[in-house]
């Protein structure tokens, strides 16, 4: 019976030629070096474990169609990174059409509600542990709207600027500095509160 | 854009030399944009770097199962969309094929009607002309020769019963 090839040395942009050669083996492989990361890109703007399988699944089978049109500009992570926040951002815009507004997401559309929150004036994160301070990032970040969530995301986790976010969401610079404007005073304002919480 | 979205233009080092000199300078009078822009700096550093770690929950196998599956059903419909595409061309072909072989018998038969008079067809530009007489149930085709004289070379006569002849 054959053996398995062993990959262990074997670099990305190699496993990615074998790939667009059709070596189904060496894609596999590139599943799951990235899998873990793709699917908690996923995970972090869907919030929801079922919807970020299936669709950092369905990132995986469009990457295998499209990778002939991977040349190597970025690293494959990235593409593969870039791939699924689409997909993602596709599924929460149908979402969001199907779902009522509330009443605070009108509110932020409109703007001026960040200008109503006070300033918090002692860092609400200082002498956290890092697994702690994550963990308290994570639950605050639930909170958000997924417009000000993936924002967050793409600035913070995914170092893309405010041009590169504006072509992702389809909207404008001002909306993105605005959303991300929003998006860092709501998740002081909550971590204040776990942080009082937390003292109490 | 206003004050607010300055600071954090600064802090994501957004902003132009010009624009960095004047909201330092707003920065240096104005105690609740330098408070402001205090909190922006805190979440900015809290979060860099902070991402919850999330681990697939599905084996390596399970996960890729479906993934395969995927491809494979994508491959499937790729193949099968020109099989789909192709079944009304099944008609297209031999229609066209068949309107090309009546257009071509028309023009050779010089448009002929069937009111039985006899027709002559003499193009100006070319050198064939077509006689038809349905009378006779006959066509004949006059070739030019390099004279301009017309010449037959070739007649059809309907197949008619002996007792007709």
């Amino acid at each position: 019976m054959p053996q398995p090839p062993d990959f262990t040395t074997t670099l990305d942009v190699q496993l990615v030629a074998s790939s667009q050669a059709g070596d189904m083996i060496a894609f596999e492989e590139l599943v799951a070096r990235h899998r873990d990361k793709i699917y908690a890109r996923a995970f972090s703007m869907m919030r929801n474990e079922e919807d970020a399988i299936d669709l950092s699944q369905e990132a995986w089978v469009k990457a295998w169609q499209r990778l002939k049109q991977f040349q190597g500009d970025s690293s494959f992570a990235t593409w593969m990174t870039r791939i699924v926040i689409n997909l993602c951002l596709d599924q929460l815009r149908r979402q969001k059409r199907t779902r009522a507004e509330s009443i605070e997401q009108l509110d932020e559309e409109l703007g001026g509600v960040e200008r109503q929150m006070p300033v918090v004036a002692s860092n609400p994160t200082e002498g956290l542990e890092r697994a702690e301070l994550r963990k308290r990032i994570d639950k605050a970040m639930t909170q958000l709207s997924y417009e000000h969530r993936t924002v967050l995301i793409l600035h913070e986790f995914e170092e893309m600027e405010y041009k590169q976010i504006a072509k992702v969401m389809n909207c404008s610079i001002g909306t993105v500095m605005s959303r991300l404007f929003y998006a860092r005073r709501r998740l002081a304002s909550l971590l204040q509160s776990l942080k009082k919480e937390q003292q109490s | 854009m206003n004050t607010e979205l300055k600071l954090q233009a600064l802090l994501d080092g957004a902003l132009d030399a010009r624009e960095i000199r004047e909201i330092e300078a707003i920065l240096a009078q104005d105690i609740q944009s330098a408070a402001l822009m205090q909190e922006l700096k805190w979440m900015k550093a809290a979060v860099a770097g902070n991402e919850a770690e999330v681990k697939l929950p599905e084996t390596r196998e399970f996960y890729w199962s479906k993934i395969e599956r995927g491809i494979a059903a994508e491959a499937k419909q790729a193949a099968a969309a020109p099989a789909e595409r192709a079944w009304w061309l099944r008609f297209i072909y031999p229609a066209t094929g068949l309107a090309a072989m009546v257009a071509v018998m028309f023009v050779v038969s010089g448009g002929r009607t069937t009111d039985g008079a006899d027709t002559e067809s003499v193009p100006e530009d070319v050198n064939a002309i077509s006689f038809r007489s349905e009378a006779e149930a006959m066509s004949v085709v006059y070739v030019a020769d390099e004279n301009g004289t017309f010449n037959p070379v070739g007649q059809e006569t309907k197949n008619e019963p002996e007792a007709d002849k």
